[in-house]
């Protein structure tokens, strides 16, 4: 399964290794190396634990792949033992308290080491910027922050850091038999997919607030209309496809894509509406099992006449939670922009069908669409609403 | 190990690797991997492929002309803090560099990664959209240059055709005498923007550029009219943002406007504070 053959410096010996291209650097350190020196804490190059010197400068090892480094120079934690300068180092972080767990510890120091070459002028504010990208949980940073200023105050050797050249003269190839089965994964819309039994929550907790107003050149009679036809409703809204009805509850489910990102969102929301005031609400939740992400989202909703005639105005407020892997890149800007390029689509193809001309439908061109599924849970609610007369 | 089994090439050059992101199934570029390195371990992401271009020679070095300084795509950010690559604005892009996450990430993450990435919050978009930067694209038929504000077209979107990739960016030397402010809004250090803004003022030559970055969408670039009277103190920031936040579609959020605002401030005190 291992095809990718790396040969590398490590801690000042060659080492040559058969790693499989998805391995990350400190997995490969510690578990096909032996070096548990390296810490492994988030895994997403937020914590710092797992910083190691790579080409001499200190970089994560958790999202470096272990491929990537073919003939680099790797130093790890365990390299430092004899060195004078980690000895201060060392010694400052005892006296003055910079570690209690020592979990975060190795990190801390490798980029204390840049620290003290790199800036030797460095003052308590800039060595907590310096240090701030790694992470400590229990002593604080206190006494890292002071045992890196007692080291520069000893005058050491400052060495200023020259950019180390990376470059590689042969290609190499790796192949791992599970790649061809892992990008055939239905990573993109699909008919087999069904819709997941899925709980609905009574009130999203915690959520994060998005309201819009979107103008339809039609009136609120006839978008009410289309409104009601779900068919042609769902074929209004990117990367939709309805699963089902069963009294106020709709199921179905939208094919996103964000950057490099791609989502399936299965989704059901309850609903009610108000067919006299042209408003309601709706709640509900949608699970995207790819990404392993959920998102709870609220909405109220209003259709009226806008000003110009034959305009109507569909005004939402809506509260949505995402929370998984995908929370940390659903942003509320992020989502307020795709929201708004879903909106406007969505808005364009209402028109259109209520001017009775033919539109290609929306759910042709999910792929390339750029829109996060929670944005459209939101809007899958507000319609779903519309189907349902209390 | 977190991500799903991908295949793995280093490119050998840039046409090879346009040929690979043609052929290859679910193919996708990596560079020094900071922004791609967490989606693949959390398995946001799921290639069938990775070519990595971060080694290529090609697109690792940096050349200056007279008009001023092609920054090859896989030139990381810690090489531009560091000096190692000519700054054509006298340090303006050293001190953007030096802001950008950790010195972890800034030591592996390449300024093309982050530019073909266009998180709407990342540095260079806003920084490159700002000194009115272009980008170079190769692909199968050949290269092209697109000015950075039509570059970036939405959150995480560019006009990168599937099978091109960013060869370089173009910084133009900027005039003499001309000023540059940038400001960005954290609450932590390393963390993503909420707000940000470039100041650029040269009001001689009709040039000055105000933009506006981390939107969630790609930067507003506001008008020169509209520049050059809120440089000249003709025009409340406050109006000037609050015109384009409708022009642009985006609602004028209180919060997120007020942050807007401050950081056009800021950027206008840093760039009349400038020496360069």
């Amino acid at each position: 399964m291992t095809t990718a053959k790396i040969s590398l410096t490590l801690n000042d010996r060659p080492v040559e290794a058969d790693v499989e291209p998805r391995t990350h650097l400190a997995d490969f350190l510690r578990e096909d190396q032996l070096l548990t020196g390296t810490h492994v804490g988030c895994e997403q190059g937020v914590c710092g634990a797992c910083t190691v010197m790579i080409d001499g400068r200190p970089s994560r090892s958790c999202i470096t792949l272990a491929a990537a480094c073919d003939s680099a120079d790797i130093r790890t934690i365990e390299s430092f033992d004899d060195d004078p300068l980690m000895a201060r180092l060392r010694d400052a972080f005892s006296r003055h308290h910079g570690l209690q767990c020592g979990y975060c510890t190795p990190g801390m120091l490798a980029t204390s080491y840049d620290i003290v070459r790199r800036v030797p002028d460095a003052d308590n504010d800039r060595i907590r910027r310096e240090l701030s990208g790694n992470l400590c949980r229990c002593t604080g940073y206190a006494g890292a922050v002071a045992a890196v200023a007692d080291v520069l105050s000893q005058n050491p050797p400052a060495a200023l850091l020259q950019p180390m050249p990376r470059t590689r003269q042969t290609a190499r190839s790796a192949t791992s038999p599970e790649a061809a089965s892992s990008s055939s994964e239905p990573i993109s819309a699909s008919g087999q997919h069904t819709a997941s039994v899925t709980q609905i929550p009574d009130a999203v907790a915690d959520g994060v607030a998005l309201s819009r107003e979107v103008t339809i050149d039609a009136s609120p009679e006839s978008v009410w209309r289309i409104l009601e036809d779900i068919p042609t409703l769902v074929t209004c809204i990117p990367g939709a496809q309805l699963g089902g009805m069963t009294g106020s509850r709709a199921t179905g489910y939208v094919t996103v894509a964000l950057g490099p990102i791609r989502s399936n969102f299965d989704g059901a929301a309850d609903i009610t509406t108000s067919p006299a005031t042209k408003s309601g609400s709706a709640i509900g939740r949608g699970i995207d099992k790819l990404t392993r992400s959920a998102l709870d989202g609220s909405l109220e909703f209003t259709l009226s006449e806008a000003a110009a005639p034959d305009k109507s105005t569909l005004k939402f407020d809506a509260l949505y939670r995402l929370t998984g892997p995908l929370a940390q890149f659903g942003r509320p800007t992020v989502v307020a922009a795709i929201a708004d390029k879903i909106l406007s689509d969505m808005s364009d193809a209402i028109s259109a069908k209520a001017n009775g001309r033919d539109v290609d439908p929306v759910d042709t061109k999910p792929p390339a669409l750029n829109g996060f599924a929670f944005a459209w849970i939101a809007i899958k609610g507000l319609f779903a609403g519309l189907w349902r007369r209390p | 190990m977190k991500p799903v089994a991908f295949k793995y090439d280093a490119a050998v050059s840039v046409s090879d690797g346009c040929g690979a992101l043609r052929d290859g199934a679910n193919a996708k570029l990596i560079a020094g991997g900071q922004s791609l390195g967490p989606m693949l371990n959390l398995r946001l992401v799921r290639p069938g492929s990775l070519l990595d271009v971060s080694t290529l020679p090609e697109i690792r070095e940096a050349n200056e002309t007279e008009a001023g300084v092609v920054i090859g795509a896989a030139i990381t950010h810690a090489e531009i803090e560091d000096g190692a690559v000519r700054d054509p604005t006298g340090g303006w892009l050293r001190a953007a560099a030096a802001n950008i996450a950790h010195r972890g990430v800034r030591n592996r993450g390449t300024i093309g990664g982050s530019l073909a990435h266009a998180d709407p919050a990342a540095d260079w978009v806003i920084v490159m959209t700002g000194l009115g930067a272009s980008v170079t694209l190769e692909g199968p038929s050949g290269r092209r240059d697109v000015p950075m504000s039509d570059f970036v077209i939405g959150p995480f979107e560019t006009a990168l055709s599937p099978d091109e990739i960013l060869v370089s960016v173009f910084v133009p030397k900027p005039a003499k005498d001309t000023r540059w402010g940038y400001w960005k809004y954290m609450r932590q250090v390393g963390e993503f923007a909420k707000a940000s803004a470039t100041v650029l003022i040269n009001s001689e030559a009709g040039a000055s550029r105000i933009a506006l970055g981390a939107l969630g969408q790609q930067p507003i670039i506001l008008s020169s009219d509209v520049a050059e009277k809120v440089i000249g103190e003709r025009m409340e920031v406050r109006e000037a943002l609050h015109d384009a936040f409708n022009a642009a579609g985006l609602p004028a959020e209180p919060e997120n406007l007020a942050l807007h605002i401050t950081a056009v401030h800021r950027a206008l005190a840093i760039a009349h504070a400038d020496n360069n």
